[in-house]
């Protein structure tokens, strides 16, 4: 349970600063620092064990089903970097108690740091690589809150944003690098991924899984190519900079992997990728570092390329390597923390880190300078202090190991060292040496102890490593390499190692060269100066725009609003997706035989086809257009009486004279043509859509048609038990009446709605003022002269009762032969369509003595109060009875309740329809028409209503 | 039909009756003077249920002759469905009522997409399944265009309306082939008649299905309608639309592929990978370029709807545990989303440009810290609740062998995070200027502090949803 609580306690603890601000700024550092120190003491008691060799685990299952459980174990890496984490962490809580001003929010500050701190334990204790996974980017997360935290400066923005995109985005793909690695070791406990080496490094997916985890570790870490967010994230409080980005968060990179150095590691893909991207970025940051003037900027570049020398070692692959890089996280750790700090004391006393507006510190800040000089001096890798000791093992992995060619590593090694040279010195010699000017903007002077006491602690370490490096590092070294490597490492870490060692020579070179540069920094700093370079935001922008902009043309291009480029972008996909299916299918083409075509069937077709075609050639002028879907229609017509469906055929062709009549009324509200919307080449590429869309769907009808049904025709059925069952030998009415009674009561339902919705809408709009101007509008033209011709009337009149008479008996003869409730009704309607046109709205209207709501109404209940007579007899809803019945002097015939179901069917069809069309009149007298109280109007009109 | 029939669709029967009554006594009575009492009610009685549902629920049974099913799962997505109706109504309540939308209509209409949902996730039957899918349906499209003096809000809806229909009668084309092909509208049929073997015109009409679902579901390349739908109806539609919708249709997608095609996994799985990794990648691209928040949100949507169908496409039992799982994360975070996209306004009139969203975090600290860790966790980043979401999915996907589908996730979720982040950083270092307003309702602070407490707090056991959801996944996938 120790380790949970050592990852425990710093997320306890950013609790207690929010609450303990008002106690006081000293009290709330205290206790925040107290809390570090706890959770160090605690890692203190276990580091026995650790020390021995000995791996501390503690186990609680979190969500299993996941594979996540809250394991953390403890072996050498982990203690060193927890070690470096709590121990620096309790340094810098002492250092912001100081560096802080008294406007800025302390408590919360403490508390993000202390999340912070938490994470970063919780990375290097977990077991558990998703639960690494999850600590890995609450770092990101409480840096993005620690960087931002002075809200009001405005260049950290720009530093926050891109460390979060960067980072938080290398932790996503790690994500994924995760899950594979996970998958081949078939747990998620790092203590067994670490043993599967050989089922890693043998498996197709390792090198995804590598370049995916490398993704994460990488931008974590700063390497290159991603190198270029850290130093713009240098606007954070010195303290945050000095823990973050010199201690800690971008160690994590390393930290991962060295963690998985035993599984990944070794493999010519990992050498080539690692140990390159490290050394590009050791030599490339270096180099930068030396031109920076911020102090900041030159030690966040610094830092960048000590963390591309550690990463180079880790990946060359030897456990020799693997071993310095162990010991040179310690010590960059010690000195480059060190020299934040001073960088913040020189900021926080001379309101600038301008190098330029610097120097001649020395005599002003005499601690201060004695604390740089050291820690510079170690960074710059001369003897004794601990930068020497690790740089001169560096040097020598490097020269012995090829990359290329021999001797290539060994010379940008050298290079690296020479640049790391220069800016160190410059550090101190622009910084530190040289006369004491007046204009500094603040006069500096040594802080007090709580400042730079800190700093000088981590000074002693870096002396106190350089001088005795076997008796104060090297158990911890070894602990630590042990866990890397998995192999017990005893390392030995001395001063001199003979002048036959390259490194020497390679350190000499590095130390003169150095020094000439710096002795050359004016002409230096002009060729820089004049030299283009790649300046990391412009170029993170210029990647980042170029791509923006393109997923925006990608986004307005598919996505303009159009609903028609919505429909092409959709059945072009529904065509694709059939055309998958197709292929993924074994076709076989149909077997069954077609039937012979005759002459005149095929000129009917040919016509309906052509009338089809001319319909979205001439749909412009719509009277047309709709005179040419009424040929279709009515063509539709002698197919069904071909194929031996007469009710069919007096379906179609009754339904088509009413909609289409109704479509003519409605015309009269529309404007007669319509406009061209789009261009030709648009118009070509829709029919292309279009065409896609039919063939297909025409296509697809072609094979069902020509293959024999999977299963038998439900007509058999019908066509046995039509008569007995239902008593009706017409089974297109026996089927609409009885068997499928229940499916007609729901339409003719809906058939009321859709009527009801239609006068609905045009009350609404005769509601509305603006619809009745419009409406006003569209009558132009001029009408007529003889709206109401005296032949029509009269033949309508005389028409009518004949008409009616069809109707009748229509429906009753339904049940046997075509006919039924819903062909009469539409030929009552026919009928009283005809009068309508003849003789006038108003006039017919007049002389109809019902509301055509209570038709369907009465449609409806009597339909329904004929199913639910079943119920009386015990039977179930819609149950059908019928008799035969002998009443002389008639013949045999039938009574079937069914008919008083189509009774009701025939009601709602004739009050729908005349509901629809007393809509439409509605309308038309709205718009102005002069309506007629006579029966025909040659006279002038007599009134408007 | 007998009792028991009618004691298991109980909740169904009773919203439907209550949808009914409302609307009787509204328009009788005060009319749009009731509609924030309705909606209350209507609220209240989506908890009430979904307790009911949650707690009273046992078992697997199959009523109506086998046309609808209660099991776990179903019981699983209508709690999830309940919940989040509830959530979105009573936070739009008083943005609705500021900018005089709020007719009675509204929470009558959504009572009956809800049922119309409840009925989707039941459904044992090609026929129950489309009456479901329709009665939710034809209330959305009302709902979008509610606001029916805004020109933006009648276009949203027309085009909902034209290319819904276009899905409907895509899934009816293959429903009916489908039908043709196994003789039986009930997925057990089917079932049975797949494992003999697929023949062509029953992959036809199952693909035309799938084409016709992903409509819903809001997934690329059938996804166009989503953007404009999503901005241009009020917000607080967006908001439903954006989640019990999207529930009902990913669990009608799992249902329908499991009950009805669970033997021919390599068939359908395909084709609901094609569309996992369009969706997550247009998902993700798309929303670079957005300047609107409901915009986004539209492209949020699709790329998480691209999640969410990876779990199903795998085909596991696991994978169907994930998208529940997905799904019951994604859309809190949204209900908490939405919460604040409700409140932001400028002159009290709403704003939804995400430019109005610099600086805020000076401005509203608390509410910008809620939304950081909102966006953080649709973005994925661990330790939110979002992150668990993703794993999930991205997991089930390795389990089962479709690690190119993971990283391919994995991938797409890098480049979405961008976007996310970009609100982020717009809240707390955007270039200096005055942020929108965010008058809020208490409901609606209420909802984003509390989503974003279960974004923070759901680390430590998910709310234990973990094992309803494998129950539920259990049910489904034998």
């Amino acid at each position: 349970m120790t380790l949970a609580l050592i990852a425990a306690l710093p997320f306890l603890g950013a609790l207690l600063p929010g609450l303990m601000i008002r106690a006081g700024r000293d009290a709330c550092a205290a206790l925040t620092g107290s809390v570090t120190l706890l959770a160090l003491c605690l890692l203190a008691l276990q580091a026995p064990t650790v020390l021995a060799g000995g791996i501390v685990q503690t186990r609680i299952d979190w969500l299993p089903a996941l594979g996540l459980n809250a394991t953390f174990f403890l072996d050498g890496l982990g203690l060193l970097f927890a070690g470096l984490i709590l121990g620096i962490g309790l340094l810098i809580i002492l250092y912001a108690r100081f560096y802080l001003a008294k406007s800025d929010p302390m408590g919360q500050f403490y508390s993000y740091l202390m999340l912070f701190q938490g994470a970063m334990v919780g990375i290097v204790l977990s077991d558990n690589i998703l639960l690494l996974l999850i600590f890995w980017e609450l770092t990101s997360l409480s840096s993005f809150l620690l960087i931002g935290y002075w809200k009001h400066l405005p260049e950290g923005r720009q530093g926050a944003r891109m460390a979060l995109a960067v980072t938080g985005g290398g932790g996503l793909a790690m994500i994924a690098g995760m899950l594979i690695l996970g998958n081949i070791a078939g747990s998620y406990d790092l203590t067994v991924i670490l043993t599967q080496k050989e089922a890693i490094q043998a498996s197709p997916w390792y090198l995804p899984a590598l370049i995916l985890i490398l993704l994460g570790a990488f931008t974590k870490s700063a390497q290159f190519p991603f190198h270029f967010w850290l130093p713009h994230a240098m606007a954070a409080p010195t303290p945050v900079s000095a823990y973050l980005h010199s201690a800690t968060m971008v160690k994590a990179g390393l930290f991962l992997m060295a963690r998985l150095w035993p599984v990944l590691a070794g493999t010519p893909e990992w050498f080539w990728i690692v140990s390159t991207a490290g050394l590009v970025t050791m030599v490339m940051a270096a180099k930068i570092a030396f031109f920076k003037d911020d102090l900041k900027a030159l030690l966040a570049f610094s830092t960048v390329s000590h963390l591309g020398l550690i990463t180079m070692l880790l990946g060359f692959g030897t456990r020799a390597a693997a071993t310095v890089a162990v010991f040179h996280i310690i010590n960059h750790a010690t000195f480059k923390a060190a020299l934040f700090m001073t960088a913040g004391i020189v900021d926080h006393e001379a309101h600038t880190r301008d190098i330029k507006r610097l120097g001649g510190l020395r005599t002003l800040m005499p601690i201060t300078f004695g604390i740089a000089l050291l820690a510079s001096l170690s960074m710059a890798g001369i003897p004794p202090l601990n930068g020497f000791l690790s740089k001169e093992l560096m040097l020598e992995e490097a020269a012995h190991t090829t990359w290329i060619t021999p001797w290539a590593m060994g010379v940008l090694a050298t290079i690296a060292a020479l640049f790391s040279v220069a800016y160190s010195f410059r550090f101190l010699a622009h910084g530190f040496l040289g006369p004491v000017r007046d204009d500094y903007p603040h006069t500096p002077h040594d802080p007090g102890p709580g400042l730079w006491g800190a700093p000088a602690f981590l000074v002693v370490l870096v002396v106190v490593i350089g001088l005795f490096p076997m008796a104060s590092a090297a158990w911890l070294v070894n602990a630590a390499a042990s866990a890397v490597t998995g192999e017990t490492v005893a390392v030995k870490i001395t001063h001199w190692h003979g002048l036959q060692a390259v490194a020497l020579w390679m350190s000499v070179a590095a130390v003169g060269g150095g020094l000439m540069m710096l002795g050359a920094f004016g002409p230096l700093r002009a060729i820089w100066d004049a030299t283009p370079r790649p300046e990391a935001k412009r170029i993170f922008d210029g990647i980042i725009e170029p791509l923006a902009a393109l997923a925006r043309s990608l986004t307005y291009a598919l996505h303009n609003s159009s609903l028609s480029r919505a429909i092409a972008v959709a059945v072009l996909a529904i065509a694709g997706a059939g055309l998958w299916a197709f292929t993924g299918g074994g076709h076989v083409p149909g077997t069954r035989a077609l039937m012979p075509v005759e002459p005149l069937v095929a000129v009917v077709w040919a016509v309906m086809l052509a009338a089809a075609l001319a319909v979205p050639f001439l749909h412009r002028v719509r009277v047309v257009a709709l005179v040419f879907v009424g040929v279709v229609g009515l063509l539709l017509v002698p197919f069904f009486v071909l194929m031996s469906a007469p009710d069919l055929a007096l379906t179609q062709l009754s339904v088509e004279v009413v909609t289409i009549l109704l479509m003519l009324l409605a015309l009269n509200f529309l404007p007669k043509t319509t406009p061209e919307e789009s261009p030709a080449p648009r118009r070509l590429f829709d029919a292309g859509v279009a065409g896609i869309a039919g063939a297909g769907i025409g296509w697809l009808a072609w094979e069902m048609l020509t293959r024999q049904a999977a299963f038998p025709p439900i007509s058999h059925f019908h066509l046995a038990q039509s008569k007995p069952g239902a008593g009706g030998t017409n089974v297109v009415n026996t089927i609409l009446v009885d068997f499928r009674g229940y499916d007609t009561f729901g339409e003719i339902i809906v058939l009321g709605i859709a009527a009801l919705a239609i006068y609905a809408l045009s009350e609404n709009l005769l509601r509305s003022p603006a619809v009745t101007r419009r409406l006003a509008e569209t009558r132009p033209e001029r009408e007529a002269g003889d709206r109401h011709p005296m032949m029509l009337v009269v033949s309508t009149r005389l028409l009518l009762p004949m008409a009616m008479m069809v109707g009748v008996y229509i429906y009753l003869r339904g049940h046997n032969m075509p006919g039924g409730g819903f062909v009469a009704g539409l030929v009552f309607a026919i009928a009283y369509l005809m009068q309508y046109m003849a003789s006038g709205y108003v006039w017919s209207h007049s002389r109809q003595r019902f509301d055509h709501h209570v038709l369907i109404g009465w449609g409806v209940l009597i339909a329904t109060l004929s199913g639910a007579g079943a119920w009386a007899f015990g039977l179930p809803f819609l149950t059908s009875g019928f008799e035969y019945v002998h009443l002389w002097p008639l013949e045999e015939f039938e009574l079937a309740t069914a008919a008083i179901f189509d009774l009701g069917v025939f009601l709602c069809v004739l009050g729908a329809v005349l509901l629809a069309l007393a809509s439409l009149s509605r309308l038309a007298q709205r718009t102005g028409e002069v309506v007629n109280t006579r029966a025909y109007d040659t006279e002038a009109p007599q009134e408007t209503r | 039909m007998t009792s028991a029939d009618f004691r298991i669709l109980l909740p169904e029967i009773l919203l439907s009756g209550y949808a009914m009554a409302a609307l009787m006594a509204a328009v009788y009575t005060t009319r749009d003077k009731l509609a924030a009492t309705l909606v209350w009610a209507t609220a209240g009685l989506f908890v009430a249920l979904a307790l009911y549902i949650g707690a009273a629920g046992v078992g697997e049974r199959t009523v109506f002759n086998g046309l609808f099913v209660d099991d776990p799962f179903a019981r699983f997505a209508k709690v999830t469905i309940l919940l989040s109706a509830a959530a979105v109504l009573v936070m739009s309540q008083d943005y609705m009522y500021r900018r005089d939308l709020l007719r009675f209509e509204y929470p009558i209409l959504v009572t009956l997409a809800v049922v119309g949902m409840m009925v989707m996730v039941s459904s044992a039957d090609l026929i129950t399944l489309y009456m479901g899918l329709e009665l939710q349906s034809l209330s959305l499209y009302v709902v979008a265009s509610i606001r029916r003096d805004s020109a933006k809000s009648s276009e949203a809806g027309l085009k909902y309306f034209v290319l819904g229909a276009l899905s409907s009668g895509l899934l009816l084309y293959g429903a009916s082939l489908v039908y043709g092909y196994a003789g039986t509208t009930q997925f057990a049929g089917i079932l049975t008649t797949v494992q003999a073997g697929v023949p062509l015109g029953l992959l036809f009409g199952l693909v035309f299905m799938l084409a016709g679902l992903a409509f819903k579901v809001s997934a690329a390349p059938f996804h166009m309608w989503t953007p404009d739908v999503y901005e241009g109806s009020p917000t607080p539609v967006t908001a439903f639309f954006a989640t019990a919708p999207k529930v009902a249709a990913m669990a009608l997608i799992a249902r329908l592929v499991q009950d009805a095609f669970g033997g021919i996994p390599g068939q359908w799985g395909q084709v609901l990978a094609a569309l996992a990794v369009a969706s997550m990648f247009l998902g993700a691209v798309a929303a670079i370029g957005q300047r609107d928040i409901k915009r986004l949100m539209a492209y949020s949507s699709i790329a998480h709807m691209g999640y969410a169908l990876i779990g199903l496409c795998v085909g596991t039992a696991y994978g169907v545990q994930a998208t529940m799982i997905y799904m019951a994360i994604y859309v809190t975070m949204n209900v908490g989303t939405f919460a604040f996209i409700l409140s932001m306004e400028r002159d009290g009139r709403p704003v939804s440009d995400i430019a109005g969203l610099n600086q805020f975090a000076r401005k509203e600290p608390l509410k910008a810290l809620a939304m950081l860790v909102l966006l953080f966790s649709l973005a994925g980043v661990p330790p939110m609740v979002g992150f668990f979401g993703k794993f999930y999915v991205l997991k089930a996907a390795v389990d089962a062998g479709w690690v190119w589908l993971a990283v391919a996730g994995a991938v797409a979720s890098v480049i979405g995070a961008f976007y996310y982040l970009r609100l982020v950083y717009f809240m707390y270092f955007g270039a200096e200027q005055d942020p929108v307003d965010s008058r809020m309702a208490p409901v609606q602070w209420g909802m984003l502090v509390a989503v974003a407490a279960i974004m923070l707090l759901g680390i430590v056991n998910l709310f234990g949803i973990e094992g309803p959801a494998a129950l539920a996944a259990q049910a489904l996938v034998r």
